[in-house]
C-alpha cells in the first residue's frame, strides 16, 4: 500500500517522468494502431517492432553506449527498411503478404539477436540494461530519454490529428482519395512512417517483441464498445494507457519483471472482458439475447399449437397432452406456460389450458405470419407446397409488422394459404 | 461501329490497359458528347469497370492517353467525380452516413483543411436529393446495399462536378430506387452534366441512356443508342467468345516480363 501510494502521488519526479512518457506512448500507439486495424495492416506492425532490434543493436554500437538518439535513430531505419522490403516484394515478387511478412520479421529479428549477442560477448561495461530493449522496463525510463520518446509520441498525436481525414480516407476508400487528386500514396508512406516512429517509442518501455500488442490490441478491444471513430480513438488511447500503467507499477514494485509483458497481460484482460461483456457485440450479450429468442419461440410455438387445437375443434388441450407434445423440450415448455400465463396470454383450469382473448390475437398473429409466408415461397419463388413449411417455422418469429404489410399488399389479402388452411386475421 | 462526338468531354486515345501484365483492354478509341446519360455495357470481365479506373488515373494504361475536357486530367481532376463499386470499400468501417458524404467536399477543400458548416450543409443537401435524409447519422455498416449506393451516390454528388463517372451504381438496388436514381440523372445531364454509368442490365439500359458504349476486352461500338444498339453488335459485345484475344492475353501473361510495356 505504500508503495502504491508512493508511485501515483508522483513524490519521486523520476516517477512522473516514467508514466508521462508511458501515457503519451500509449495515446500514440493506440492512436496509430487503430488505424492499422482497421486497415487490416495489424500484422505490420508486428514485422516492424521485430525488426527494429538490429537498428537498436547497431545504434548502440557506433555510439558506444545507451544513447537514446543513436538507439531510435538506428532502430527507425532498420524499421523502415523492413517496411520498404515488404512493399517492394509484394509488388515484385508473386508471394503472399502473410509469407512476406513472415519472413521479413524472423529474418530481421534472427539477424538482431546475433547482434545483440556480438555486443554482450564484447564486454562493453555500458551494456548492462541493453536486454530491456527486448521485453522492456519502462522503470529505466529517464529524463533525457522522456524528451526524445515522449516527444515523438507528441509528434505522432499531433500529426494524426491533423490529417484524420486524409487517414480515414487511405483506410477507408483509397481509391477513391486517389480520384479526387489527393497524393495517396504519400499518405500511405506518411502512415508507414507514423507506424515505425509508434514502434520506435515503445522500445525502451515495452521492449521489441511485444511492442504490437500495444499497438494492435486497444483498437481491437475497443472495437467491440462502439461503431464511432472518435470514440474507438479515444477508448482504444484509454485502454493503452490503463495497461501502460499497470505494467509499469509491477515493475515499480518488483524491479526484475520486465514491463512489456505486464502490459500485455493487462491490455489482454481489458481485451477479454470487451469480448465477453461489451453491449451487442461481447459474447454473453450475444448469448442472452438468443437464449432470449429462443423463448420466445418456444412460446410462440405453444401459442400456435394451442391455436390448432381450437381451430380443428379438438378436446382442450392439457398439460400432460402438452408435454407428450415435446417430448424433448419439458423444461422449455414448462417455463412457457408459466410465462404466457404470467402475461395474461393462457388461463389455467386444473390441467387443461385454453387461450385468452389476448392469446388468441397474438396466436392468430403468429399463425398468420407462418401462412403469408408459405403462401409468399409458393406464389413468388414457385417453390412447392410441400418444401415451405420448415422456412416458415423459423420465419414466422422473425417478420416485422412492416414486412407483414408488404407481404399481405403483395399478396393482396389471401384467404388461404397453399395447404388450404384459412389465414386467421383480427 | 464508333461514332466521335462533336467537341467531346472526353476523348480516349489508343489506349492498352493491361493487370498482371495481362491486357484487358485492347486499343480503345473513342470521344463522348458532353450533356448526355452514357451507358458502359459488356459482359463480365469485359473491361467496364478498367476504362473508369483508366480514365480517373487509378490504373496506368500501357499504352494511349485520356483528355478531359480537353485537358489532362491533373489539370480537371476537380471537375469529375468518381463512384466506385460498392464492394471495393469495407463497410464496417466506423463511420456515419453524413462522415462517408463529406468525402465528397474534400477535393475542394484540399489537403490538411477540416470539413466545416459549409461542407456539412452540401453533404446533407445531396443526401437529400438521394432520398437519405433519414440517414444523416445512421452508421454506414448498418445500411442495405441500395442505400450503400445511394450514399455514394450523395458523396458524389457533393463533389458537385461536370462530369460522372460511376462504376456499376445500380448493383444491389431494387427496381423503385433504380428509377428514381435515373431520374435524378437524367436531370443532372439537363444541366449540362455528363453522367457516365457502367451498367449490366441491357433492358433498362434502352429505356434510359442517350449514349452507349459497348465492350468486350475491345470496343464493340460508340455512339447514340438508337444507331449503335443493332442485333449484330449486341452478338459482337455479349454473345461471341473472343477465342483469339483471350489466347494472346493469356500468352502475354506467361511471359517472364511484360512485352508490352516498352
Amino acid at each position: 500500500m505504500d508503495n502504491f501510494i508512493y508511485f501515483f502521488t508522483f513524490q519521486d519526479l523520476s516517477i512522473l517522468y516514467v508514466v508521462i512518457g508511458i501515457v503519451l506512448l500509449g495515446i500514440g500507439s493506440a492512436y496509430v494502431g487503430t488505424y492499422s486495424f482497421l486497415d487490416k495492416k495489424a500484422l505490420l506492425g508486428d514485422a516492424i517492432s521485430h525488426a527494429v532490434l538490429p537498428g537498436i543493436c547497431l545504434g548502440f554500437i557506433l555510439a558506444g553506449e545507451k544513447n537514446p538518439i543513436y538507439i531510435v535513430t538506428g532502430a527507425f531505419i532498420s524499421g523502415g527498411i523492413a517496411t520498404f522490403l515488404t512493399s517492394w516484394l509484394k509488388r515484385n515478387t508473386k508471394l503472399s503478404e502473410d509469407a512476406i511478412i513472415a519472413s521479413i520479421l524472423s529474418v530481421f529479428f534472427g539477424f538482431g539477436i546475433v547482434l545483440l549477442t556480438m555486443i554482450q560477448k564484447g564486454g562493453n561495461p555500458e551494456m548492462a540494461g541493453l536486454n530491456h530493449f527486448i521485453f522492456g522496463n519502462a522503470i529505466a525510463i529517464v529524463e533525457k530519454d522522456l524528451w526524445v520518446y515522449g516527444g515523438l509520441a507528441l509528434v505522432i498525436i499531433l500529426t494524426l490529428t491533423i490529417y484524420q481525414k486524409e487517414f480515414n480516407l487511405l483506410v477507408f476508400n483509397p481509391d477513391y482519395g486517389k480520384a479526387i487528386g489527393y497524393p495517396m500514396d504519400r499518405i500511405r508512406f506518411g502512415f508507414n512512417i507514423l507506424m515505425i516512429l509508434s514502434v520506435v517509442i515503445g522500445i525502451q518501455a515495452i521492449g521489441v517483441v511485444l511492442m504490437a500488442a500495444l499497438l494492435i490490441t486497444p483498437g481491437a478491444a475497443a472495437r467491440f464498445w462502439t461503431n464511432n471513430l472518435s470514440k474507438l480513438l479515444i477508448l482504444s488511447a484509454l485502454f493503452a494507457v490503463i495497461s501502460g500503467i499497470a505494467g509499469t507499477y509491477i515493475s515499480f514494485i518488483m524491479p526484475q519483471m520486465p514491463t512489456g509483458p505486464w502490459v500485455v497481460v493487462s491490455l489482454s484482460l481489458i481485451a477479454l472482458i470487451s469480448i465477453l461483456f461489451a453491449p451487442k457485440k461481447g459474447t454473453i450479450s450475444r448469448f442472452f439475447s438468443r437464449n432470449k429468442y429462443l423463448k420466445k419461440t418456444h412460446k410462440e410455438h405453444l401459442l400456435k399449437a394451442l391455436y390448432k387445437n381450437q381451430e380443428l375443434h379438438e378436446p382442450p388441450l392439457t398439460i400432460e397432452k402438452i408435454y407428450e407434445l415435446y417430448p424433448y423440450q419439458i423444461k422449455e415448455i414448462k417455463d412457457s406456460i408459466d410465462e404466457l400465463f404470467k402475461n395474461g396470454l393462457i388461463l389455467k383450469n386444473q390441467s387443461i389450458i385454453s387461450l385468452t382473448d389476448f392469446g388468441i390475437s397474438e396466436a392468430k398473429r403468429v399463425v398468420r405470419l407462418h401462412r403469408l409466408w408459405e403462401t409468399y415461397l409458393t406464389e413468388y419463388m414457385n417453390i412447392a407446397p410441400d418444401h415451405v413449411h420448415d422456412s416458415a417455422e423459423k420465419l414466422e418469429h422473425i417478420i416485422t409488422p412492416e414486412l407483414e404489410a408488404q407481404l399481405e399488399r403483395r399478396l393482396n389479402y389471401p384467404q388461404l394459404d397453399p395447404h388450404q388452411e384459412n389465414i386467421p386475421r383480427d | 461501329m464508333i461514332i466521335q462526338a462533336e467537341s467531346p468531354v472526353l476523348e480516349i486515345h489508343d489506349m492498352t490497359v493491361s493487370y498482371d501484365q495481362s491486357p484487358v483492354l485492347w486499343n480503345v478509341d473513342f470521344t463522348l458528347p458532353s450533356g448526355q446519360l452514357i451507358g458502359v455495357l459488356g459482359p463480365n470481365g469485359a473491361g467496364k469497370s478498367t476504362l473508369i479506373k483508366a480514365i480517373m488515373g487509378l490504373v496506368e494504361p500501357s499504352g494511349g492517353y485520356v483528355k478531359v475536357f480537353d485537358r489532362s486530367l491533373a489539370e480537371v481532376r476537380s471537375r469529375i467525380s468518381y463512384v466506385p463499386q460498392r464492394e471495393s470499400v469495407d463497410w464496417n468501417f466506423p463511420a456515419s452516413v453524413l462522415d462517408v458524404v463529406i468525402m465528397g467536399t474534400y477535393g475542394k477543400l484540399g489537403l490538411f483543411k477540416r470539413p466545416g458548416k459549409r461542407e456539412k450543409e452540401v453533404a446533407l443537401a445531396s443526401l437529400d436529393q438521394v432520398g437519405m435524409s433519414a440517414f444523416v447519422n445512421r452508421q454506414i455498416s448498418e445500411l442495405s446495399g441500395g442505400q450503400q449506393q445511394r450514399v455514394f451516390l450523395a458523396r458524389a454528388l457533393a463533389q458537385d462536378a461536370d462530369l460522372y463517372l460511376m462504376d456499376e451504381p445500380f448493383a444491389g438496388v431494387d427496381m423503385a430506387t433504380e428509377a428514381t436514381i435515373f431520374e435524378l440523372l437524367k436531370r443532372m445531364t439537363k444541366e449540362g452534366k455528363t453522367v457516365v454509368v457502367v451498367h449490366h442490365d441491357i433492358y433498362s439500359a434502352m429505356t434510359y441512356f442517350d449514349w452507349m458504349i459497348m465492350l468486350n476486352l475491345h470496343l464493340v461500338a460508340s455512339g447514340p443508342k438508337n444507331q449503335v444498339v443493332t442485333e449484330e453488335l449486341l452478338r459482337k459485345t455479349y454473345g461471341g467468345k473472343l477465342n483469339l484475344l483471350s489466347k494472346v492475353s493469356e500468352i502475354v501473361r506467361k511471359q517472364d516480363f511484360n512485352p508490352l510495356e516498352s
